[in-house]
């Protein structure tokens, strides 16, 4: 923190950092332990070493030392880039799988409209069918047509037979009516005929007789 | 208490009830179905008395509420479709003009069912009085009479392709009636068919829907299935006890009377399920098909409870009068 607060000052004088920069800094790695640490014992060990008066030894230890720690840092740096692209591939991934999963809410949606029609078309087919049970059960309970027109031309047959036969008949009683007429006036002629003979008879018999007496 | 009728508003979002002390309760669908509804949802909106006696039909047209009792049809501005302010719906004292189909006062029998014939905007109307009247509906003047029955009649209905009206009543007798003629054609003897006849419950006939082609009746006699064109029963309804509504749905009968259950039947005769109710005998039972996002079925009887079906297969919530 108070590093941090440090290299804002110095900021002030050799270069701008913006405030965003220091607000994520401080956010992320407020307590000043770990690698801004690292860096600034890193300038303050490179400053010292360049002014120090020591052995060749002791300043060749310290380079080492110095290289040490410059290779820490350039590894947590490497393995911050790799964190932060693994991050935005990761975000990536989840966009896609979150638009995956929209895709197929719709396509399910659609499913259920399509299957509610389907329901609704079924049903009604089912009640076409439900109908027809229902009047075929009907139908089958009155007799075949086939079978009704072969009794009903049977029964024509018998009906002009019989009134062929009634023809005959009437036509026979005509003929008997007719000749018993004939042979009824024949009979009542000659019992007009007798009866008039019978009479001119009679008559002749009582003229005889006047005829007789007044003899 | 006993609740005789229902109807739903035309917009679908409100439900009418009327019960035998002569009082309409409206209950406001959309918010007993709404997911936060509460108990107070389930209460009608408003409640007035309408009729001195019961309240045996309610109809709703565009813009009224019918409802007929005891001999007088009176006529209540319905909510209106918009329903902008559901709360101040309508009030007692809007009751406007009320009809009577009779001349004098001394003959006032009471009228037990109303039914629109849409093809020309007639109301008619079946009751005590062994006759059917037709009023049109513009101008609120009689024009028919149907006479032929020989006992009150229980139940009206428009059969709407042929233009007929159906009316079933206590003589046992279902006659179709031509609605320009006013001429019956037919008279469908129930009790005479041996099939559905049950002798031990009487003749009479207490409902009557039609689906053009097809009939439902019974009452007395078992609940049957007719097909108008040959006139013939084609399929009986073994169910015990009268039935007193049913309906066509889909491809299922959906009928309610004494017994504790909505019955769903198949066109084939076989009843398919028995779903359980509240009230110990039911009396009515209506679809909304007004509104097709509260598409539910309403049963009311023998009780102040009204059962309202989400889905056919259970009781989902009662409204309470």
């Amino acid at each position: 923190m108070y590093s941090l607060y440090l290299l804002y000052l110095n900021g002030c004088y050799f270069a701008r950092i913006p405030d965003e920069v220091i607000r994520k800094r401080l956010l992320i790695d407020g307590d000043g332990a770990g690698d801004d640490r690292r860096i600034n014992l890193l300038l303050k060990s490179f400053t010292k070493w360049c002014n120090s008066p020591g052995t060749p030894e002791e300043g060749f230890t310290q380079y080492q030392r110095m290289l040490g720690i410059l290779a820490q840092c350039e590894f947590s740096m490497g393995k911050t880039l790799m964190v932060y692209d693994m991050n935005l591939r990761e975000m990536e991934n989840y966009e896609k799988i979150y638009s995956n999963i929209e895709q197929n809410i719709a396509s399910a949606h659609e499913k259920i409209a399509e299957c509610k029609k389907e329901i609704q078309r079924a049903k009604r087919i089912r009640k076409n069918r439900q109908e027809y049970d229902a009047l075929a059960k009907v139908i089958q309970q009155h007799p075949d047509r086939h079978e009704t027109l072969k009794q009903l031309e049977a029964l024509d047959k018998e009906l002009q037979q019989l009134s062929h036969i009634k023809e005959n008949v009437d036509a026979k009683l005509e003929l008997r009516k007719k000749q018993f007429h004939v042979l009824l006036s024949t009979i009542q002629e000659l019992q007009q005929t007798l009866e008039n003979d019978e009479k001119s008879d009679n008559d002749d018999n009582s003229q005889e007789s006047p005829a007789e007496n007044g003899e | 208490m006993s609740v005789f009728s229902q109807s739903f508003s035309p917009c679908g979002r409100f439900l009418a009830a009327g019960n035998n002390y002569g009082e309409i309760a409206v209950f406001s669908l959309s918010a007993a179905l709404s997911p936060d509804s509460t108990a107070l949802n389930q209460k009608p909106v408003l409640t007035f008395t309408a009729h001195e006696g019961p309240v045996f039909s309610l109809l709703s047209t565009d813009c009224h509420l019918l409802s007929a009792g005891n001999g007088e049809i009176s006529n209540q501005p319905s909510t209106p479709a918009s329903c902008l302010l559901p709360v101040c719906l309508l009030s007692p004292s809007s009751l406007k003009h009320l009809l009577s189909p009779y001349r004098s006062s001394l003959e006032i029998p009471e009228i037990n069912s109303m039914t629109i014939n849409s093809r020309d905007n007639s109301l008619v109307v079946g009751g005590g009085d062994n006759n059917i009247h037709v009023m049109d509906l513009e101008n609120g003047v009689f024009k028919t009479v149907l006479q032929g029955h020989s006992d009150y009649v229980h139940c009206v209905t428009v059969r709407e392709r042929e233009a007929e009206i159906l009316s079933g009543g206590e003589d046992g007798a279902v006659r179709v009636w031509d609605s320009r003629t006013g001429q019956c054609v037919h008279c469908i003897e129930v009790y005479k068919y041996e099939v559905c006849a049950r002798p031990q419950y009487g003749k009479w006939i207490s409902c009557v829907t039609t689906d053009s082609d097809w009939m439902l009746c019974g009452g007395g006699p078992s609940l049957s299935l007719w097909h108008l064109r040959s006139l013939s029963p084609t399929s009986i309804f073994n169910l015990s006890g009268c039935q007193r509504q049913a309906a066509f749905h889909q491809d299922l009968i959906l009928t309610v009377g004494e017994g504790a259950f909505v019955s769903h039947c198949l066109l084939g005769g076989e009843v398919k399920a028995q779903i359980p109710c509240t009230p110990q005998s039911l009396n009515t039972l209506q679809l909304n098909n007004n509104s097709t996002e509260h598409r539910v079925l309403t049963v009311g009887g023998s009780s102040d409870h009204i059962d309202v079906f989400t889905n056919l297969s259970y009781r989902a919530f009662s409204l309470r009068f």
